[in-house]
């Protein structure tokens, strides 16, 4: 294991400078930790794709404070991603008034933000933004990991 | 007669009265006449044992001359010889305060079964035959450990095995299983007392008579003493259900009606470390270092292999039954220390080490009988053992789950329950015993300790398991739902079991200066501890305070609910749903069953164990890709048994069909077989004197 280690080496992406802008007024209590749960409201599994490889080893989000967990009782920040469909409203909703307070929402990809391709398919409850407050929204589709990881660096301040 | 003789003499005839009782008193007075008949003879048993270990100097004689009389200077509180009671060897009694330690744990173990019992037969148990064989089997239990001569010692030995036998079968009408367990049971111990009877006679057979103040004085070659003790040693490990001779008890334990589990747990199975401390140490007075490492690794590898299946199992009485064997196995962790420090020439360490031994054996006794006792109020409210259909007991049973939840902390060695504190004892000897124990001590010794943290650790997960699945929560069955509290004197019996855990565990210092006296008849001269509220090791550093960790405790609780309670108080708090992972509503289904809470621990012993399963996948008829149906079939089946039995068991059902062949049903024939037989008898005596 050690000799695979030395030869592979570091693969991290070199940190890019901090993207500009405020940190949210909620986001700024939390002091550049945030744990996020992810919910996945309808995704097509394109966003979640994105999302492995940015906390992969490659584009490494954590190294900027923000870290996946696995139960909304352990959150800060809720990370949807897909257009919430019907099935999916009601546990959402109560997902999100698990999470304790001060709390965040990022709608990560087209879908999230306004349903994308699927808009006004007949199983389609609405985009996030209908079901739940959004404070951060990533474009793309799916979002690059790039962006995934400065949205993120957003929120920590980092 | 003294005090002890004068109680004794009075509980053994309190247990006869019971007998009477049951055989006579109408139906419906009948339990409770036989209950409280049974009660107060091991409420006067107890105080027997109690009045011989506080102390009683003189030694009273009741019928004929006492031969022998007190030796090395801790002689029997009280003993009798009753010539003309049986045939040939007549009947010798003496109680000294190494006896007295297991009268006085049968006798309040007794109290406790006995009141329990009146409530738990009342439906289908009351009949006159089982009624009558439980106060002679409590009379079994307290003649053993008075037992003063081989053949005295075998007879009562023998009557306990019986009567237990008849109490286990008690239910066979019910289920086939207890069938089973009757049978492995009746084997399996009738196998130990052959071993104990050859070794007993063989030691007979080399001293002067059969008395065991004439064994002492006996002096046996060092081969034939080793033959005694390993025959005896064998035979009395079956009892207490050491590795690999734990196969019944397993199996019997959980069959038994409770209050009989309880009083085979406590207080039977405790006479197995009784037989192998009285004959090893006091009658065969040592040996070589070797004989102790035997005894000390078995009842290592029983406390791992015990407490460890105890962890997998989701039987809850099957459960204790292992627990039993863990137990039991430190105990002979104790008692092998004890010999090997002896015969290192290690005093202290050696008389602690025992003594440790002894108030494990008080406090096992304690918490079994709660734990037993709760399981069979559990059983007699919901009919199943199986942890994966309970749960959800703590509202519909709350007195029950309150007592478990004292056996269960008492049995996970945690302060401030009681099997911390003897544990505690254990180690201390260990430890203190390292530097004198030469290189086999060396080796042998931190091994121990390792043993013995493991199995405290692995005992916290199982009770945890036991307690948390099987009462916590949402009930997972219909019986568990519909369950109801228990009558009246079950749960009187089992608050008063508890209570006496909670005393064991706050004030050691009230059993253990007596224990400190039964070491004494193996050990003389040496007082154990001191101290009354702390206990201080005699010639050793080392102290403890059970009272004092227990008020720390109590108060840390206080303070921390109270800092909580002042901290949140500020802030705004928010009532949110319980988190059921959005879907709702919650469901028993969502709940860690007793498999799935043990299932990391089977993964991490693996090797150990060797669970089985089984998928069983069955497609349908269209499609080999289409699944009509999928089986799948966990099991964790008892290794040694497997491996040691199962062979063992077929070699000799494989013997007894070849035999077939011996018996074609000709008188001749056999008429011949005992002609040859007996010539061969007579031409083998001939060549050997």
């Amino acid at each position: 294991m050690w000799r695979k280690i030395v030869r592979t080496g570091r693969v991290a992406e070199p940190a890019p400078e901090r993207p500009d802008g405020e940190v949210p007024e909620q986001a700024a209590e939390l002091a550049g930790s945030v744990q996020i749960r992810h919910v996945d409201a309808g995704s097509c599994n394109g966003c979640e794709v994105e999302i492995a490889s940015a906390f992969g080893p490659v584009y490494d989000a954590e190294r900027y404070g923000a870290r996946l967990v696995a139960s909304p009782r352990h959150a800060d920040a809720l990370m949807v991603t897909g257009p919430v469909t019907r099935n999916m409203e009601m546990a959402l909703r109560r997902t999100h008034d698990a999470v304790s307070e001060p709390r965040l929402v990022i709608a990560l990809g087209d879908c999230a933000r306004d349903c994308g391709v699927f808009a006004g398919a007949y199983g389609v409850a609405g985009a996030v933004r209908d079901v739940v407050d959004v404070d951060v929204e990533v474009p793309g589709c799916p979002p690059r990991p790039e962006a995934i990881v400065a949205a993120l660096r957003g929120l920590t301040g980092r | 007669m003294n005090l002890v003789g004068t109680l004794y003499v009075t509980a053994l005839a309190g247990c006869a009265v019971a007998a009477l009782a049951a055989l006579t008193a109408p139906a419906r007075a009948r339990l409770p006449l036989t209950g409280w008949c049974t009660a107060v003879a091991g409420a006067v048993g107890a105080a027997a044992g109690v009045a011989a270990l506080s102390g009683g100097v003189s030694a009273g004689v009741s019928a004929g001359v006492s031969p022998g009389g007190p030796a090395g200077g801790s002689g029997p509180s009280w003993s009798a010889w009753l010539p003309d009671l049986l045939p040939l060897a007549g009947v010798r009694l003496a109680i000294d305060p190494l006896g007295g330690v297991f009268v006085a744990v049968t006798g309040l173990v007794t109290v406790c079964a006995a009141i329990y019992g009146i409530g738990y037969c009342a439906h289908g148990l009351d009949g006159r035959l089982f009624q009558a064989v439980l106060p002679l089997f409590v009379a079994a239990l307290l003649l053993v450990p008075a037992a003063a001569s081989v053949s005295t010692f075998l007879l009562t030995w023998e009557l306990m095995a019986v009567t237990s036998l008849l109490l286990v079968l008690a239910e066979h009408r019910r289920r086939a299983e207890v069938g089973r367990a009757g049978l492995w049971y009746a084997v399996m111990t009738h196998l130990g007392l052959v071993a104990i009877l050859a070794g007993l006679v063989a030691f007979a057979a080399g001293a002067a008579g059969e008395s065991f103040a004439e064994l002492r004085a006996a002096e046996l070659p060092p081969g034939a003493a080793t033959v005694v003790f390993l025959a005896t040693a064998a035979g009395f490990a079956s009892k207490a259900g050491i590795v690999p001779l734990h196969v019944w008890l397993p199996r019997a334990h959980p069959e038994a009606p409770s209050h009989v589990s309880a009083l085979m747990s406590a207080a039977m199975v405790n006479l197995g470390a009784y037989g192998i401390i009285r004959v090893g140490l006091d009658l065969l007075g040592g040996g070589p270092a070797w004989w102790w490492l035997l005894v000390l690794a078995a009842g290592a590898l029983s406390a791992l292999y015990g407490i460890l299946q105890a962890a997998v199992t989701s039987d809850l009485k099957r459960l204790l039954g292992y627990s039993t064997t863990e137990n039991l196995g430190l105990v002979l962790v104790g008692v092998g220390a004890a010999g090997f420090f002896a015969v290192s020439d290690l005093p202290v360490p050696a008389a602690l080490a025992l003594a440790a031994a002894l108030l494990h054996v008080v406090n096992h006794a304690a918490f079994k009988t709660v734990l037993f006792l709760s399981a069979g109020s559990v059983l007699h409210a919901t009919g199943t053992r199986d942890l994966d259909a309970l749960g959800g007991l703590r509202t519909r049973l709350p007195y029950t789950t309150a007592v478990f939840a004292v056996g269960a902390l008492c049995a996970s060695a945690l302060p401030p329950g009681n099997a911390f504190v003897s544990e505690w004892l254990l180690l201390q000897s260990l430890i203190h015993a390292l530097p004198g124990a030469g290189v086999a001590g060396a080796v042998t010794m931190p091994l121990a300790v390792g043993v013995i943290a493991l199995s405290a650790g692995l005992a916290v997960a199982t009770f945890v398991k036991a307690f948390g699945v099987g009462f916590l929560a949402r009930p997972r069955s219909a019986e568990a739902e519909a369950a109801r509290e228990s009558p009246p004197p079950m749960l009187a019996a089992m608050t008063f079991a508890a209570v006496g855990c909670v005393v064991l565990a706050l004030a050691p210092t009230l059993v253990v200066p007596a224990l400190g006296r039964a070491v004494g008849v193996v050990f003389p001269g040496r007082d154990v501890v001191s101290g009354e509220l702390t206990l201080r090791l005699a010639g050793v550093s080392g102290m403890i305070s059970p009272l004092l960790i227990a008020a720390a405790l109590v108060i840390a609780v206080v303070a921390v609910l109270g800092l909580v309670r002042l901290t949140a108080a500020r802030r705004a708090r928010r009532a949110a749903r319980l988190w059921d992972c959005g879907a709702g509503p919650m469901s028993a289904r969502m709940e860690y069953t007793a498999t799935s809470f043990a299932e990391p621990l089977q993964r991490v012993f693996d090797d150990v164990l060797a669970p089985e399963s089984d998928v069983d996948v069955t497609p349908m008829k269209e499609s080999a890709y289409l699944v009509e149906r999928v089986r799948f079939q966990a099991r964790v089946p008892d290794r040694i048994e497997h491996r040691l039995y199962d062979p063992l068991i077929a070699a000799a059902a494989a013997v007894g069909n070849r035999a077939r062949a011996l018996a074609t049903g000709s008188v001749h024939r056999y008429l011949g077989y005992g002609f040859w037989a007996l010539t061969g008898a007579l031409l083998v005596l001939v060549a050997l004197w």
